[in-house]
């Protein structure tokens, strides 16, 4: 377990609502060539193995797999997928790297959500077919209102309390290039918009966005001959409860998988919570930022919500939390969503933000593939002025 | 893949597609094919693990052995809810749809289902409305909603 894993180049391409011109595949190359440049190494010659994050039902083509090779650079190579989070497939390319078989893996993920026509029927195929789809709930993103109301019960929040964590995100968004979905808005527009999942209004649900993200990773001594300036993957964690098909598991108001993926990371990187001093977290439902900071031991439970109000997770506060927007300003990018924070906090740790750079040196990523699933991936990046 | 990108947007063309998804039967399984008879009776059931009941039942316990079916008879409480008033795709529903995670006292977890009331709160009592016994196919939905009792 001695062989550090860097982070040696990141690229993207996207994050627009709609990229009406590239498909999917090109859409891949695009961030995968960036990331090459980024890293100084030749995607042919040095990747000893490549990892794609997709779904079929997201690519619209059944045993997609077959189409991840080509756009990155893995033809004839080993390449694999991960039918998840591109955190889980970061998860894997690094243990690959630990094994000490592989120096050099690229990870890659991408969505493109605009050649959905019919997200919402994919969403409701998700549900599970026995005991919830024959309900045909008019909104298959409904267990996310289950989980909001039961988390405000629990702690006593307010409905301005979660509608502030839209107005900090899409605020936040302003200063990003990437977040499509960012606004000037007020706690008075979020308060009044009309209902739309009970407690969120429009405002507190994320839209999609079109996106690739590739990184590449290095075990230590490899990762010092391409760059100067790496990340270090110094911890990861990743959990799965379950979907609705098997809900008595599920606790509501609560993501006990994220509190296992973060302890996974953080035990992983031998850091501790209070160590942290930038996180990256998932915002697509507005009740999410605050309960995956409680449940990763970044807040007090229930305080989350305190604590940003009070500023300490603006880009100025003593732990910023998303200052990119997250996903309420970024939108979401499918199973590309957990890189999408991944990039941010790579960016933010290297310098090169731009217009919302903060300081920091070790920061927590965290994503969840949901609703209606519950998966949660954690992973703690450190700079080379953390260690 | 090619360095040139099109810009125009009355040039940018679609394929148009579908991904065959509708025709599929969904095994009920041993565990699932009680529950479909129970539901024809009338009635709800739950998986006992130890001293414990699941709802909906669990096809494993925790400690990763079937559990034992048993009946769940209430009362039933609202664990949470939700009011849906939009389609993800921003159509507005004609009625707010009330949906609530429901638990019988002394059971574990909770069925997703409808509520018809719209003053629902966490802890309200509630019961099963089944759809006339004829009408039942073993299904959830042959409880039509829980109402407030």
């Amino acid at each position: 377990m001695s062989r550090r894993v860097a982070i040696i180049g990141v690229g993207w391409y996207g994050f627009k609502p709609s990229i009406p011109d590239l498909s999917f595949r090109e859409m891949m190359f695009e961030a995968s060539m960036r990331a090459a440049e980024a890293a100084g190494v030749d995607l042919r010659k040095d990747v000893d193995a490549f990892v794609s994050s997709q779904e079929d039902y997201w690519e619209g083509i059944a045993i997609s797999d077959e189409f991840a090779p080509e756009p990155i650079g893995g033809v004839l190579r080993p390449t694999f997928t991960v039918a998840g989070d591109g955190l889980q497939g970061l998860a894997q390319a690094y243990m690959l790297i630990k094994t000490g078989y592989f120096d050099v893996v690229l990870v890659e993920s991408h969505a493109k959500p605009s050649d959905i026509l019919s997200l919402d029927k994919i969403y409701e195929l998700a549900l599970d077919p026995v005991n919830i789809r024959p309900l045909s709930p008019s909104n298959p993103l409904f267990t996310a209102g289950l989980d909001a109301v039961a988390y405000m019960s629990r702690t006593g929040l307010e409905r301005e309390d979660l509608a502030f964590i839209a107005v900090k995100n899409r605020v936040q968004g302003l200063r990003n290039p990437r977040a499509s979905y960012a606004a000037k808005i007020s706690l008075e527009e979020v308060l009044e918009a009309e209902a739309y999942i009970y407690p969120m209004t429009r405002y507190e649900v994320a839209g999609f966005t079109d996106a690739a993200i590739t990184v590449i990773l290095a075990s230590e001594d490899v990762a010092r001959r391409f760059t100067d300036n790496p990340v270090w993957v110094s911890g990861v964690g990743w959990s799965t409860e379950t979907g609705t098909g098997a809900l008595a598991w599920h606790e509501w108001g609560r993501m006990k998988s994220m509190r296992m993926a973060a302890d996974m990371a953080y035990r992983t990187a031998g850091v501790k919570p209070s160590q942290i001093d930038l996180a990256e977290v998932e915002d697509r439902f507005s009740f999410m930022e605050p309960l995956t900071l409680e449940e990763a031991r970044l807040a007090p439970e229930g305080g989350a919500a305190k604590m940003a109000r009070e500023g300490v997770f603006s880009p100025d506060g003593s732990l910023p939390v998303n200052p990119s927007g997250g996903s309420l300003a970024m939108g979401v990018a499918l199973e590309a969503t957990g890189l999408a924070r991944l990039l941010e906090a790579y960016l933010q740790l290297v310098g090169a933000a731009g217009p919302h750079q903060v300081e920091a040196t070790r920061a927590l990523v965290a994503s969840w593939r949901g609703p209606p699933t519950y998966t949660s991936m954690a992973v703690v990046l450190e700079s080379e002025d953390a260690l | 893949m090619s360095w040139w990108k099109e810009n125009v947007a009355s040039r940018i063309r679609h394929y148009p597609g579908s991904m065959e998804v509708e025709k599929y039967v969904y095994t009920p399984g041993v565990h699932g094919l009680e529950q479909a008879k129970a539901l024809k009776e009338g009635k709800i059931l739950g998986s006992k693990c130890g001293d414990t009941i699941y709802v909906p039942p669990l096809t494993l316990c925790p400690d990763h052995k079937p559990g034992e079916l048993v009946e769940v008879k209430g009362p039933w409480r609202v664990v949470t809810y939700t009011v849906i008033t939009e389609t993800m795709d921003g159509r507005k529903l004609e009625k707010p749809e009330v949906i609530a995670v429901v638990k019988p006292d002394d059971a574990e977890g909770g069925l997703i289902h409808r509520v018809e009331s719209d003053q629902v709160y966490i802890g309200m009592e509630v019961e099963p409305v089944f759809k006339p016994e004829a009408e039942r196919k073993g299904t959830i939905d042959d409880i039509l909603y829980f109402k407030p009792k």
